[in-house]
């Protein structure tokens, strides 16, 4: 209770497999749901009714409890766990990357290690789709845009592809 | 019994008495009766070559008679028939005299029906072909004048129609003219609009060869990288502008 109590949304860790805001969002319904299924079955129990089966958690939920050293025994656990992961659902910084083709689950989880790793520990991404970008990633900061895709790369080069297209023709 | 058994002793007999008596007493049955045999036969042999004769004589007779007869009869029937002949060809030629007389009659009447019905007819169709004749002289009086009218109506008509037709290959070659002559300025300006255009797109086409070689170029390379394959280079870029994301992250 004394590590979880310390535990915040602001050092949380989260999984790998926690790539988008959309996860951050399925955690926090998940540990709703297993609060209300433990609390509803402490109360069976206190009414002597049969023992309820322990709740089935995601892998999501899973590494996320073990990777924080949570545990959602008590009722005010899970309370405070469901606080600070709505907490850290509206204030997880989100970066925007729109690609070129679909992003697979495995790719988007390097990205994400990658970005944890060097951007900042608790980002999240939001992807998107633009086939007009060929290649690379349009990717949207709160405040910036970095287009490092290839139709820019080509737009920045198209100046020289025409000289080079007029110099042929003139050779020709 | 003997020849004197029955003499009469009491009176004496003539002479013929006595004869008859003597024959009777001398004839008695047995002798009758030989007789009777006897004159059976003969008149029985008599019977029979009279009968020969007789027959005889009666086919003959028979004979001749039958050749009499048939040539009489013959005689006979050749006169009757003669004057059967006679009767009939004079009755038959009585009675076709009466029948062709009679004919002749009902001849005469006939032809006498049939020239009158034939003089009625001609009558009637004389009066029918005068009154034809004058309905078809009347008839083509009347087409007459209505050809002359109709001949005349479609000589102006013609007239007309001459003069229209004339009007029109007048308009036509004209409008043939004018035809020609917008045709050499269609074609010059189209020749001109076309040099014209043909710049324009030559020029449309320098200026934009490079987007569309450009776009052939994304569309021919953006296929074939899938994200795994550009995460090393997206990885890359981000590194090289690790630093702004950072500081907008930040903010």
């Amino acid at each position: 209770m004394s590590e979880a109590a310390a535990k915040t949304h602001e050092n949380f860790v989260l999984p790998i497999n926690v790539v988008t805001k959309i996860d951050v969002s399925r955690l926090v319904s998940e540990v709703e749901r297993v609060d209300n299924d433990m609390t509803a079955s402490a109360v069976r129990n206190k009414t002597g009714s049969s023992a309820q089966p322990q709740p089935v958690l995601s892998d999501q939920l899973n590494q996320f409890l073990n990777q924080n050293k949570l545990v959602l025994d008590t009722g005010s656990h899970r309370s405070a766990i469901i606080k600070e992961l709505r907490l850290l659902k509206n204030k997880a910084p989100v970066l925007h990357m729109t690609f070129a083709v679909t992003a697979d689950i495995e790719s988007l989880q390097k990205l994400t290690e990658w970005v944890r790793a060097t951007i900042h520990p608790q980002a999240v991404i939001a992807v998107g789709l633009q086939p007009a970008l060929v290649a690379g990633v349009y990717l949207r900061t709160p405040n910036h845009v970095h287009d490092l895709s290839m139709r820019s790369a080509l737009e920045g080069r198209h100046g020289l592809l025409v000289d080079e297209l007029e110099a042929l023709r003139g050779g020709k | 019994m003997g020849l004197f058994q029955h003499k009469n002793t009491s009176a004496p007999k003539s002479p013929q008495e006595e004869a008859t008596d003597a024959v009777v007493n001398y004839i008695d049955e047995t002798f009758k009766d030989e007789l009777r045999a006897y004159g059976r036969s003969y008149f029985e042999k008599i019977i029979d070559d009279t009968g020969a004769l007789f027959q005889q004589d009666l086919n003959s007779t028979i004979g001749q008679v039958n050749v009499q007869l048939q040539s009489h009869v013959t005689k006979q029937l050749d006169v009757a028939i003669a004057q059967v002949n006679t009767q009939l060809k004079e009755r038959v030629a009585k009675q076709l005299e009466n029948q062709f007389a009679e004919y002749n009659k009902e001849m005469k009447q006939a032809q006498a029906v049939a020239l009158k019905t034939l003089t009625d007819n001609s009558e009637q169709l004389q009066a029918e072909y005068n009154d034809l004749r004058t309905t078809l002289q009347k008839n083509v009086a009347d087409q007459k004048v209505t050809l002359t009218n109709v001949f005349e109506e479609n000589k102006v008509r013609i007239a007309q129609m001459k003069e229209a037709q004339d009007l029109a290959l007048k308009s036509l070659n004209d409008s043939a003219e004018a035809l020609k002559t917008q045709y050499a300025e269609i074609n010059d300006t189209l020749r001109y609009n076309v040099a014209n255009q043909e710049a324009i797109l030559v020029s449309a086409f320098e200026n934009n060869m490079g987007k569309i070689i450009e776009h052939y170029l994304l569309g021919a390379l953006g296929d074939q990288y899938d994200l795994k394959a550009q995460l090393p280079s997206i990885i890359k870029q981000m590194e090289e502008n690790k630093e702004a994301i950072v500081d907008d992250m930040k903010l």
